[in-house]
């Protein structure tokens, strides 16, 4: 059953994500994005990560996409990119190669590791705190004991961090007024 | 049931109020500056800039009393957020930084930059990323902090949207920014998998660059480190700092390369002094290459250039190098020198570098041109300019008695306390820069006292009474920092520097 | 069915594999957004390998720090998409080679 879930997962975020790199249209990259961070979430779930994986859904696949949207409809730049259009001959076989060198090296390094009981290590320093709980909701309320106690001043700085994103995103991307506006100013489109 | 069980073993975690005093005091006047935007007139906009001044010296009065009460390790959240010397000197130091931007701003502001408010508010918020960068002593806390100065900077330099050059610095700052996150986040988690915690301490402990778990290790520390080098803009990762500081507003480059940077370099400090202090023979060879690289193609490519914002951008890469060369020999050489050297250095060239600038601005004032030619003339219509910019510019090329030369001085000493092979061959690279770096100061230099005004316009300029200011207090930052280093008070201040608190 | 137990080596490796994809992906794509989409990608790598360790490890922390990274992401991808529309309105269609006034 594992397994099971886990080919599927992995199937999904595979194709989401080289759909993302070689599909031409915005608009398709976008959904293909959507199927990546859905296998994500299922993974979150295989590994007791339960609230993470509905924050998953919610924010990455539900906000963040659906803003992308938004983005690439708004701007009407929702027309095919020419990935034919080479700027140096060099960079497209040395993104790949480097991509895949990147990606071997990582495998390398995390299999050749893999007989290592790190969880040994990890038990013996202090502040460790069990992901499984025997509670229905038990991950809930370990994330929480953590975020509320050794990190709760990143999380409240956070919050400052959101507010002046927002504030200061809508003053960078309106219409300004006067002179700067664009051709299109007025268009409903 | 469940309520029960979380009120019985959650202990509520301790909070020192007065140490997080200068958070507290910027968060609320972050919040404070917003509102008070919207509700003050047009033509009294100039008031926000004074308020944000007030409020940056209004969060270093308990950075100072902090430091008058006592020379104890204040440490919260299970050690995760720690007030010591270190962070209290470099807290003091970006808030006065941050101070002497503003004042740099506020001209510029009113006649260039549209909506007041909201700069003022995301140069605050900026500073408040570095403030928290001093104190953090664990993964996710460096994170956030470097998200935090990172975010606002971003906008700040994408800021004037009419101007294209302006909106093309923040999309190339802001794409690298991110993938320099992303690449340093990677590294981060693997550095967890081989420590199971996220406290910098703990990372120190397991993370020793010997056993059979190297492989991780070693990608998980370069991983990191070259996301850093990415926020201190070291060669092979500064393609994007000339075109940003060129695009971006002046005011806001003098910030990205000096605070922001600093704020790279402090946290790049804290990794190598506290999470891979025994990891030595993987992050010194990393280090020494980037430190080397740095300094010789900095200086080369400032060698060539015409714009005076470009060159000052290519130089301070250059300069970048210095400060990486004390963090590449840490592990052999002696751990207190290296840091601080890495604090000293900081300091004077914060002071020197946003001097520099604030020449630059007011000069182009009255030329409208940042082509190093259009500084013909300047002694003869603007001897104190001149002097000045003479001042900073023998300061970063490490002539004596300028702060410059201090500075210079720490990082060598600290690389031949080392007395390796590899040691010496970066101070002779080093040494050798040095020289070079002089020759495209003195070029400057020499257009200014030598050679007449490009179209014969020896009108004065005027400066503005804040850009005055400014300048003083650079000026005599540098100077003092050059012709006092046995200075009784000034030495305590670098012996505090010295040492972490746990 | 196959009786072969999922390792945590196996969700690192898929892991590994994303991040790789998302780098070349940032390194091929000449359109502002989609290089985000592709640095997004990298990101969901990096959350997937926190969340394994943090399994792996029985330590909540893993956990905690993917909270921050979703958070902090949410916020970079507002300013990001703000400055991406402040930029697409002045040139509809601009690509990263496009934006090539300063040099040098």
């Amino acid at each position: 059953m594992d397994i099971l879930v886990f080919v599927c997962a992995a199937a999904m975020i595979l194709c989401g994500a080289l759909g993302v790199v070689t599909l031409r249209h915005p608009v398709h990259a976008a959904l293909s994005l959507v199927l990546t961070l859905f296998g994500v979430a299922v993974l979150f779930v295989a590994q007791n990560a339960h609230f993470l994986a509905v924050a998953q859904v919610i924010v990455y696949a539900g906000a963040i996409v659906v803003l992308f949207l938004f983005v690439i409809m708004l701007l009407g730049v929702d027309r095919v990119e020419d990935l034919h259009a080479e700027p140096f001959k060099v960079q497209r076989p040395l993104a790949i190669v480097s991509g895949v060198a990147l990606a071997g090296l990582l495998i390398a390094a995390v299999v050749a590791s893999q007989h290592t009981n790190v969880a040994a290590r990890g038990a013996g320093l202090p502040g460790v705190n069990p992901v499984r709980n025997d509670l229905h909701d038990g991950n809930i309320v370990a994330l929480s004991k953590d975020l509320f106690s050794g990190h709760v001043l990143a999380f409240e700085l956070t919050s400052v961090l959101l507010v002046i994103a927002v504030v200061a995103t809508v003053l960078l991307a309106r219409r300004s007024r006067g002179i700067d506006a664009a051709p299109t100013d007025g268009q409903a489109t | 049931m469940i309520s029960a069980l979380v009120a019985s073993d959650f202990a509520t975690p301790h909070v020192d109020y007065h140490a997080l005093a200068p958070e507290i005091v910027l968060g609320v006047g972050i919040c404070l500056l917003i509102v008070l935007d919207l509700f003050l007139a047009e033509s009294r906009k100039w008031l926000v800039s004074t308020v944000a001044g007030l409020i940056l010296l209004g969060a270093v009065l308990p950075v100072v009393t902090l430091g008058v009460i006592g020379s104890d390790v204040r440490s919260m959240f299970d050690g995760r957020y720690v007030i010591d010397n270190f962070s209290l000197v470099l807290k003091a130091l970006f808030l006065l930084s941050g101070y002497v931007v503003v004042l740099m701003s506020s001209r510029d502001t009113e006649e260039r930059t549209p909506y007041q408010g909201e700069y003022y508010t995301l140069l605050l918020t900026s500073i408040m990323g570095m403030v928290m960068m001093a104190s953090a002593r664990d993964l996710v806390s460096v994170f956030v902090a470097l998200e935090f100065l990172s975010i606002p900077a971003y906008m700040l330099a994408a800021w004037r949207k009419r101007d294209s050059k302006s909106n093309e610095a923040g999309m190339k700052y802001f794409l690298l920014g991110v993938f320099a996150s992303a690449v340093m986040l990677y590294g981060m988690s693997l550095l967890y998998g081989v420590t199971g915690s996220t406290r910098l301490v703990d990372i120190g402990q397991a993370v020793t660059g010997t056993d059979h778990l190297v492989g991780v290790q070693v990608l998980g520390i370069v991983f990191v480190i070259v996301g850093f080098a990415f926020k201190v803009s070291a060669v092979p990762f500064h393609t994007w700092a000339p075109d940003v500081y060129q695009g971006a507003p002046t005011p806001i480059t003098a910030f990205l390369s000096v605070a922001s940077k600093a704020a790279g370099f402090v946290a790049l400090s804290l990794l190598v002094f506290l999470a891979f202090p025994a990891a030595k023979s993987v992050y010194e060879p990393f280090l020494w290459v980037l430190a080397a690289v740095t300094i010789t193609v900095g200086n080369l490519l400032a060698l060539k250039q015409k714009n005076i914002v470009r060159m000052l951008a290519y130089s301070s890469v250059s300069q970048g190098g210095f400060i990486l060369m004390p963090l590449a020999v840490a592990g052999t050489g002696d751990a207190r020198t290296s840091l601080r050297a890495v604090v000293v250095y900081l300091i004077i060239y914060a002071a020197t570098n946003l001097g520099a600038f604030a020449v630059v601005m007011a000069v182009s004032r009255k030329t409208h041109s940042g082509e190093i030619a259009s500084y013909g003339g300047l002694f003869n219509y603007a001897p104190g300019l001149a002097a000045v910019m003479t001042l900073f510019l023998a300061s970063l090329a490490g002539i004596p008695p300028f702060g410059g030369w201090y500075a210079k001085f720490g990082a060598f000493k600290a690389v031949l306390e080392a007395r390796t092979g590899a040691a010496y061959t970066l101070a002779v690279i080093a040494a050798v820069n040095t020289v070079v770096s002089a020759a495209y100061y003195i070029t400057l230099m020499r257009e200014m006292w030598m050679k007449p005004a490009p179209d014969g316009d020896e009108s004065p300029v005027r400066v503005p009474r804040n850009l005055v200011a400014a300048l003083v207090i650079t000026g005599v930052a540098t100077l003092a920092f050059g012709v006092l280093p046995g200075f009784s008070g000034y030495g305590a201040i670098t012996g505090l520097a010295g040492a972490f608190g746990r | 069915m196959i009786a072969v137990a999922v390792t945590s080596t196996w969700y690192l490796v898929l892991a590994a594999v994303l991040f790789g994809i998302g780098l070349a992906g940032v390194m091929i794509r000449r359109n502002p957004l989609i290089m985000f989409m592709c640095i997004e990608l990298m990101l969901n790598a990096v959350n997937l390998s926190f969340v394994t360790l943090a399994n792996h490890l029985g330590d909540i922390g893993g956990q905690t720090t993917v909270l921050f990274v979703m958070v902090v992401a949410a916020a970079e991808v507002v300013v990001g998409l703000g400055i991406i529309v402040a930029i697409l309105r002045r040139r509809p269609g601009a690509t990263a080679d496009d934006l090539s006034e300063l040099k040098g």
